[in-house]
């Protein structure tokens, strides 16, 4: 079978065993090449042992040949401890090149007043380098990678209609402590009658003249009195009150109930009727201690110069 | 015809169909979950088809269901005509088929169900432990017991390399297992913290090591020179590389962990044994791949052998690729990126999936009687599906990985990030569609071998060669 051919010059032999009938092998040296390769990576391992930290020795371990290595700790203290890669890590997030290239900037966003940094296009562009990977990691998830929001779910952040407020302060205590947005569901306080009335009074504040005008009267006087109450949030007018985050009715702006979509006024009616049997319960959750101070400073200019800010 | 003059084929039997059967089962997972990162809405809102949860079954099934099968299989097989006797231990084979195809089963069952104890390729529960670890002792037995009432005076290497995966999955799966159950189905590991981790990727990288490398080596060295014809290359090389293998693979495992919680020293131990292992598993490769040397022409007609020649290729390759990756400073691109992914699978699809495809076409026929399978030209037909499948699915996690951590690590003038993780995501879309072509591919190239099987095996009949009595 497959035995070594004698009659080649350097015919190399085999061992002489034969397994399973005819499996042999050949006495081959090992290759000269494969060999110096093993040796090699040996070599350079047995370097880079002595250069870095590499072998345990009792409770201790090799410490390599590199310096010490100072970095801040959490507490801001600083800390020396022999070179390796996680404090080379943390060294290079607070001092390495670009570190410092992003520090100039932060140190200049942390010591100047918001409305200085709006108004000054350099800083602005820092501004919009920064937050808008900062934008999307932390805010995109839910209001969006352009920030327009889901209707029903999310608000949109980039028009001038504001639950919580849009001003400079209100956008940063918004970010900072996050907010819950809260409507009682009215499922069980109305009777059909009340409640068709009332939807067509929500939906006549913002315009609509279809509405059976006796429905709407009657809508009226629910929102305004005890009955319905809606009032209280929503005020009188139905302007809403930007310290419950109630929305403002009269303004063609929809942020839960999906009239926007809705093609009939029929259907805007069931949209709002939605909303109110069922209520609201959202919750923003506070960045606060997740981003930095500075991190929400950027947000907050970055959020306010989207298009709406007041 | 009294048992003992006769191989135990029916076991080799049982294992060498069900690797093509779970073979099947466990690319169709995988293809399925390659979907759904481009469609998320594939799992349907049912639990049970969520990415998470299939992830897990579509590793164990490729890894322990269709590998394990195969090397089961191929290692009773080759143990026992190398040794030039039947398996050692009577019905205790028999027990490891059904006891492994019950470990497999309750696998498919609890991955879906969400029972996990949250460990990476040992994800199975307490009880599913103490099963495998059963089976494992009783494959051990009969395995090292064929061994010992051999009526050969040597022992083939092939026989070396099963031997040494059988033990060491033994000792890798008893320690990473050590779990303190709180009930049926929950149990909590036993090592805190970082030591946990380490014995998870301990465990995570010798499974590669020992499961995926030297036990599929097993079966190059039986597999290789019987197809080819021709004496293995060199003995004194499959001597070294033999030891120097098993003795480095031990130490690479902190190359998962760079630049995490681990201690620097460790990783350093890590990295470097991962680079001094490019040589000895070079050294497979090579005893391989030289073995056809003087016969080359055989591949130009032989699917089997292209097979098997290919695969090794892939395997040559993926240990380049891993000691690189293992080097920090690559690493620190590499890591947690598709690059892994693409790594892995060409190891798995090109270097296992393949290797073993070669080696049951090669077991097919004699297991039941026939010349040799029922369409050579479909062997061919499945070698270029899977040829072209690996090669689309590595390339795009190649570009992949490499463009996703370019894009995580990216950085303008002014210090600050470049993209945001949700970009680099989305650069991911077109890669991911390519990878799922080739993975589809190479699944259809499955399906191709299971008809070719399914005809190959209708109508013959199961034959268990008799044992040459003299040696």
């Amino acid at each position: 079978m497959s035995k070594a051919d004698p009659s080649k010059k350097s015919a190399v032999q085999t061992t002489g065993h034969a397994w399973d009938g005819d499996i042999q092998e050949y006495n081959n040296p090992v290759p000269r090449w494969w060999i110096w390769t093993f040796y090699a990576t040996v070599l350079f391992s047995v370097v880079y042992w002595i250069i870095f930290p590499a072998w345990p020795v009792g409770k201790s371990y090799t410490k390599g040949l590199f310096n010490t290595i100072t970095f801040q700790n959490s507490q801001g203290e600083e800390v020396t401890t022999h070179w390796n890669t996680r404090s080379r890590l943390i060294k290079n997030m607070q001092s390495g090149k670009e570190a410092l290239k992003q520090k100039a900037y932060l140190d200049q966003i942390a010591a100047t007043p918001i409305e200085a940094i709006i108004a000054d296009p350099e800083k602005m562009a820092f501004v919009r380098s920064m937050s808008k990977v900062l934008f999307a990691d932390n805010c995109a998830a839910c209001h969006g990678s352009g920030a327009s929001g889901v209707m029903g779910l999310y608000p949109n952040l980039v028009d001038d209609a504001w639950l919580w407020g849009g001003t400079i302060d209100d956008i940063s205590a918004t970010i900072r402590h996050g907010q819950k947005g809260y409507m009682p569901a009215f499922a069980e306080t109305f009777t059909d009658h009340q409640l068709d009335a009332v939807a067509e009074y929500v939906v006549s504040l913002s315009g609509d003249t279809e509405g059976d005008a006796a429905k709407v009267a009657v809508g009226e006087q629910i929102f305004k009195g005890q009955a319905g109450g809606c009032h209280y949030c929503h005020t009188q007018e139905g302007t809403g009150l930007k310290s419950q985050g109630a929305a403002n009715l009269t303004d063609q702006i929809w942020t839960v109930a999906n009239v926007p979509d809705a093609h009939t006024h029929e259907a805007k009616l069931n949209a709002v009727k939605r909303v109110i049997t069922k209520g609201i319960q959202r919750e923003m959750p506070a960045w606060e201690g997740r981003l930095s101070d500075t991190e929400i400073k950027l947000l907050t200019a970055y959020i306010y110069q989207l298009g709406g800010g007041q | 015809m009294s048992t003992e003059t006769t191989y135990n084929y029916k076991v080799v039997r049982q294992f060498t169909i069900m690797t093509v059967v779970w073979g099947i089962v466990g690319m169709l997972v995988g293809v399925l979950i390659a979907a759904q990162l481009i469609w998320p809405n594939l799992n349907f809102d049912i639990p049970w088809l969520t990415y998470s949860r299939l992830r897990p079954l579509h590793t164990n099934a490729v890894i322990f269901a269709f590998g394990g099968s195969a090397l089961i299989g191929t290692s009773y097989y080759v143990v026992q005509r190398t040794c030039q006797t039947r398996l050692f231990g009577g019905g205790l084979a028999a027990f490891t088929f059904w006891g492994w195809m019950l470990v497999i089963v309750l696998a498919a069952v609890t991955l879906p169900l969400g029972l996990t104890s949250s460990k990476e390729y040992a994800e199975l529960e307490w009880p599913v432990d103490l099963l495998i670890t059963a089976v494992w002792v009783a494959y051990a037995i009969v395995f090292f017991g064929t061994i010992v009432k051999r009526k050969t005076k040597h022992i083939y290497v092939a026989n070396w390399f099963y031997g040494a995966f059988i033990l060491t999955i033994a000792v890798l799966h008893i320690v990473n297992s050590a779990e303190i159950p709180v009930s049926w189905t929950k149990s909590y590991s036993v090592y805190p913290g970082t030591i946990d981790a380490m014995v998870q990727w301990w465990y995570g990288h010798n499974a590669v090591g020992f499961f995926l490398t030297a036990g599929f080596l097993g079966m190059m060295y039986y597999f290789i020179p019987k197809q080819a014809n021709r004496p293995v290359f060199s003995y004194r090389l499959s001597v070294v590389h033999f030891w120097a293998l098993i003795s480095t693979y031990m130490w690479a495992g902190p190359h998962h962990l760079h630049y995490t919680a681990l201690p620097n020293w460790a990783q350093s131990v890590g990295m470097v044994f991962s680079l001094i292992l490019l040589a000895p598993s070079w050294g497979g490769m090579i005893n391989g791949i030289m073995t056809l040397s003087g016969a080359w022409h055989k591949l130009r007609t032989d699917p089997i052998l292209k097979f098997l020649i290919v695969s090794l290729s892939f395997y040559g390759m993926s240990t380049f690729e891993g000691p690189m990756m293992s080097v920090k400073t690559v690493n620190a691109l590499s890591h947690y990126t598709e690059w892994t992914i693409g790594h892995v699978h060409s190891g798995a699809l090109g270097w296992v999936a393949m290797i073993t495809i070669g080696s049951v076409y090669f077991l097919l026929p004699k297991l039941f009687g026939r010349e040799q399978m029922y369409s050579v030209k479909l062997i061919d037909w499945h070698f270029w599906m899977s040829t072209i499948g690996v090669v689309l699915y590595v390339v795009a996690l190649w570009v992949a990985g490499i463009m996703q951590g370019l894009m995580w690590r990216a950085v303008n003038a002014d210090g600050t990030l470049t993209y945001s993780f949700v970009e680099s995501l989305e650069a991911m879309y077109p890669f991911y569609f390519v990878r799922l072509i080739g993975g589809g591919l190479f699944f259809l190239g499955m399906l191709v071998m299971a008809y070719n099987m399914v005809k190959t095996i209708s109508g013959a009949k199961a034959v268990n060669d008799p044992i040459p009595q003299a040696a």
